[in-house]
């Protein structure tokens, strides 16, 4: 019977440190500062196993029936401890409440364990073997949990379910102490079948333990998701927080409507302005319509060709009445003919020139993506520049990914024409940069439309001026054959995330 | 982001696909292109019905591949226009011909030309002729976008073919040494493209031994750099090292420019190339026509083919040369002639497979296949967003005698290919099934001529390429040089084209 009774000190001390973990994972994750966290739940934890060591001593008769309890007890709130305090973070503003509530009715039960198994075997055992056997298995317990719990269990079941594990634990424990200490036992039939009928709810719950996490997660997690679709070309999701919506293709952020008018006037202002009749446009990308919508500002355009690849994407951002509140109803406007095709292809069969061209196409992730970013490509689009014509090319972040624009300054220059850089501030993407393009010279437009947030006349020069961090930086042009950009582009993010 | 549901959005809908593929998909296709059935009928010498009519034409070239088109475009080009070239198949090219579906155009079997050094005067004059050469730049829609290459092995991708992971330091000592040893042959000079305008008789030792003995003399032993070198061998010869000689292996790794941006390369790979050259000399082609006899005449030399009898001064015999023996009575069978077979098969695909992460590229090799792995047609395509594509899937049947695997090509049904190729790409390709629509293979018994021991050497060939204009036919076929690549074929095809201009009356 004695290593059977000190493998249980063992496994109820496991339990008990388990669920202290499980208390301060979580508060971490959830809360944020770790130190704190841990510090304050052990300390509350440790307080409350004093207390309830204190408190054992008011426990007096039936002392297994007592500890068969506790062990239940401890099972269910233990069990379900990592669970409760996800949806309360999720659904409820006493995450805080519930989890000192929780850290100190769990202190205080496993308080209790160590003193009334004490005295439930202190008839069998000399006194100081009690002492130094019971200590050292549960001290052995302790160090059994603290490793099992970083190595396998949050890993391999994660908190939701090491919880329930380590509660069925403490009912087997309990089940198994209604056989281990019969003999000072009158109603351990009664006690059995609460065993089971724990048992029965928290396996229950380790099945099902998925959907409460998912239930936690979706409301602990960022914004709402008003619209998410897998189009045959990408997987578009928009978010919305309060009033900023925000717009996600293949997880890459691609406006915040907070800011995206900084964007947008940047991207096409500079350039158009400076254009002295623009009659036609054409913007390659930005099926939002939120660049359509700053071109629309100039009333002596007469058309504007928005190419994009995503019917879904152009569908959703002419009717959804959100994106068609941001995009001033852009591509309703009679002046836009949307054509959804690939711009490449689509540039080498049509033969159509145009006085300023908006390419706003996804960052270079991929080599087909890069493939738009080429000596080839701004060839091609050059074609379809008008006498007076310029493009504006989105060009990643100068600042976090040097490499990558100055990389796409010298294709364009490569393929024969002047360039112009510059780079504005817009918060939710960082430092972003644009490449103004063109067969001649630019000069600095002397008015702009009037109504703009963010760009303006005598904002416009200090936009061209690199500091000293986004300088130029010699690189290679990027050829369909070398594709240097795509691995530019992933070094520099590389160096960002590490 | 809402990771519970939308992984269970993934796996539902991955249970879904999996539901609807149990069927599994329909492979549909055939062989196509045979025609060792017209080739029997020459070999088993078959008797064909007299002529019927006679036409008087000055040069008739005898072969539609690449050696014949060249000695075409050369004779167009400076002007010379009696001439008519009899080509066997239904469609010119030979091994640059090319199909086309919905999808795509795509090979049918040479499916690239390397950026031509400096001595490939004649390839610099053609791609200039066809845009692809511009004001000393090299039109960039026709070099191999990146990625090019990719090779599959232990497990994981890497870039290019030659391994370059889980080598040990042995291995890495053997490729280094071996690039060595050829960078000296490289820098020889004697090793070029055309292959005629550096061969030197130091040299002949080389051709003497195999490029796997080669190899063993020098103490390679590294599994890898074999792999390598074989690869490269059968790639290009339709053979393994120890079937190649030693010549023709180092000539491989040192007739090239260490540094090239290319190789230059299309949709439908040389058939690109093919079709330019039909534009401008195809009304001087005839297709399915094939020549049964070739006999000296009054007028210089006689071509029958069908019912009619071509009354030439001069044949340019670019069809492969093992054929003339059949052809023109009296002419010894060639010895030192062997062709290796093979057989590719273009592959339509309703979408791409799971490629274990990796992105698309233009040629996918697997370490240790016996296959050559696959070309992707849509690779040469500007679009970013490809969905359905065309592969061409190589294999050189290397292992054994040519003549067992010829035997092999007859023996085995379309479905034995079929199989063989998907079980191949399923190595990597996981859910390929349930991707490929139509599996076309043609099968070519003497697919290309192989650089075998003792071959580029050869004093049988030699005769062969002194093009004696008093023979009345003087040979064009890249077999000449003894390898098979595109400019070889160009080059005895405009030379012997410009020695039929020299000396034909009224050139």
């Amino acid at each position: 019977m004695g290593i059977l009774l000190f493998i249980s000190v063992l496994l109820v001390a496991a339990c008990g440190l388990i669920y202290e973990l499980v208390a301060g994972t979580l508060a971490s994750y959830l809360l944020g500062d770790s130190v704190l966290q841990f510090s304050t739940v052990i300390g509350t934890y440790l307080f409350a196993m004093g207390l309830g060591s204190a408190l054992s001593r008011y426990l007096v008769r039936g002392l297994v029936f007592q500890f068969v309890w506790i062990e239940l007890m401890l099972g269910v709130i233990g069990g379900f401890s990592s669970a409760a305090l996800m949806l309360a973070f999720a659904y409820t503003q006493g995450f805080g409440l519930l989890l000192y509530a929780l850290v100190i009715v769990m202190g205080v039960l496993v308080g209790l364990e160590i003193p009334l198994l004490m005295r439930i075997v202190r008839g069998r055992y000399q006194f100081r073997d009690v002492i130094a056997h019971v200590l050292t298995f549960d001290y052995l317990g302790a160090l059994g949990a603290s490793l099992l719990f970083p190595i396998l269990l949050v890993p391999r079941l994660g908190l939701v379910r090491s919880a329930m594990l380590f509660g069925l634990v403490n009912v087997a424990v309990a089940l198994w102490s209604t056989y281990l200490f019969g003999d000072q036992l009158v109603r351990a039939r009664g006690l059995r079948i609460a065993c089971l009928a724990v048992f029965c709810v928290l396996s229950a719950g380790m099945v099902n333990a998925k959907l409460i996490t998912a239930a936690a997660e979706d409301n602990i997690y960022a914004d709402d998701i008003i619209f998410a679709r897998d189009t045959k070309y990408q997987h578009i999701v928009l978010t919305r927080f309060k009033d900023d919506l925000r717009l996600f293709l293949n997880s890459h952020l691609q406006f915040s409507s907070r800011d995206e008018y900084r964007y947008h006037e940047s991207l096409v202002h500079p350039g158009l302005s400076a254009i002295p009749a623009p009659r036609r446009v054409l913007v390659l990308g930005g099926g939002d319509g939120l660049a359509v919508r700053e071109i629309l500002k100039y009333p002596q355009i007469a058309s504007i060709t928005l190419v994009d690849l995503d019917p879904e994407m152009t569908r959703i951002f002419s009717t959804n009445p959100m994106l068609t509140a941001l995009n001033h109803d852009s591509l309703r406007s009679p002046k836009v003919h949307v054509i959804n095709a690939d711009a490449f292809p689509w540039l080498d069969s049509n033969t159509d020139s145009f006085d300023f061209i908006v390419v706003d196409f996804p960052d270079p992730t991929s080599y087909s993506l890069g493939k738009l970013y080429t000596t080839a490509f701004y060839r091609a689009a050059a074609r379809h520049l008008s006498a007076q014509g310029m493009m504006v090319v989105q060009s990643t972040s100068p600042m976090f990914a040097r490499d990558s624009f100055w990389c796409i300054v010298a294709t364009l220059k490569q393929a024969g024409l002047h360039t112009y850089p510059y780079h504005v501030y817009v918060p939710s993407f960082g430092e972003w940069g644009f490449v103004l393009a063109g067969l001649h010279d630019y000069e600095l437009p002397a008015s702009l439309p009037a109504g703009l947030r963010f760009v303006s006349v005598a904002g416009l020069p200090p936009l061209f001026q690199f500091p000293p961090d986004m300088e130029p930086m010699p690189m290679p042009p990027n050829r369909l054959n070398t594709q240097v950009l795509v691995r530019a582009y992933e070094n520099d993010w590389k160096d960002i995330s590490h | 982001m809402k990771v519970g549901r939308r992984g269970f959005l993934r796996s539902a809908s991955a249970a879904l696909v999996g539901l609807s593929l149990k069927g599994g998909r329909p492979i549909e296709g055939s062989y196509v292109n045979d025609n060792f059935q017209i080739g029997h009928l020459l070999r088993d010498r078959a008797s064909f019905p007299a002529p019927k009519r006679k036409e008087k034409i000055s040069v008739v070239i005898v072969g539609g591949g690449i050696a014949g088109l060249s000695a075409a475009w050369r004779m167009q080009k400076r002007g010379f226009r009696d001439f008519v070239l009899l080509e066997m198949n239904a469609q010119a090219g030979g091994n640059a011909r090319w199909g086309e579906n919905e999808i795509t155009a795509y090979p049918w079997a040479a499916h690239y030309v390397p950026v031509p050094g400096p001595k490939a005067v004649y390839v610099r004059e053609l791609f200039e002729d066809l845009g692809v050469l511009r004001d000393g730049r090299w039109n960039e829609r026709y070099l191999c976008f990146a990625p090019q290459e990719r090779l599959f092995l232990f497990g994981r991708w890497q870039d290019g073919i030659e391994p370059a992971v889980g080598l040990r330091q042995r291995d890495r000592d053997q490729f280094q040494r071996v690039e060595d040893l050829l960078a000296k042959y490289r820098a020889s000079g004697r090793f070029t493209i055309p292959l005629e305008l550096g061969r030197s008789e130091k040299d002949v030792e080389l051709d003497r031994i195999s490029f796997a003995e080669w190899l063993g003399r020098h103490g390679f032993d590294s599994r890898l750099l074999l792999w390598y070198m074989n690869y490269a061998c059968r790639d290009d010869y339709g053979a393994l090292a120890g079937a190649t000689s030693a010549w023709a292996g180092i000539h491989y790794f040192s007739s090239r420019p260490e540094e090239e941006k290319g190789p230059l390369t299309w949709p439908e790979g040389n058939g690109w190339i093919t079709r330019r050259l039909l534009e401008r000399v195809g009304e001087h082609v005839r297709t399915g026509q094939m020549v049964h006899r070739i006999a000296p005449s009054a007028r210089g030399v006689a071509v029958i083919a069908g019912d009619t009898e071509y009354q030439a001064e001069f044949v340019i015999f670019a069809a492969p040369s093992f054929l003339a023996p059949y052809l023109m009575e009296g002419f010894p069978h060639l010895q030192d002639f062997v062709y290796s077979p093979w057989l590719t098969a273009n592959l339509t695909l309703e979408r791409l497979p799971d490629s274990r992460g990796a992105e698309p590229t233009w040629d996918t090799v697997f370490l240790d296949s016996p296959t050559l792995g696959y070309v992707d047609a849509t690779h040469q395509s500007v679009r970013t967003h490809i969905d359905r594509t065309v592969w061409t899937f190589y294999w050189a049947l290397a292992d054994g005698e040519p003549a067992d695997g010829r035997h092999l090509l007859l023996a085995k049904d379309w479905d034995y290919w079929k199989e063989a190729i998907l079980h191949d790409l399923e190595r990597v390709h996981s859910d390929i099934r349930q991707c490929v629509s139509r599996i076309d293979v043609m099968r070519m018994g003497h697919a290309m001529i192989r650089p075998a021991v003792g071959s580029i050497f050869s004093d049988e060939r030699r005769r062969l390429i002194r093009r004696d204009p008093r023979s009345r036919v003087l040979f064009a076929n890249s077999d000449l040089s003894g390898i098979s690549i595109f400019e070889e074929a160009q080059y005895h095809g405009v030379e012997a084209a410009q020695m039929v201009l020299r000396s034909v009356s009224g050139g």
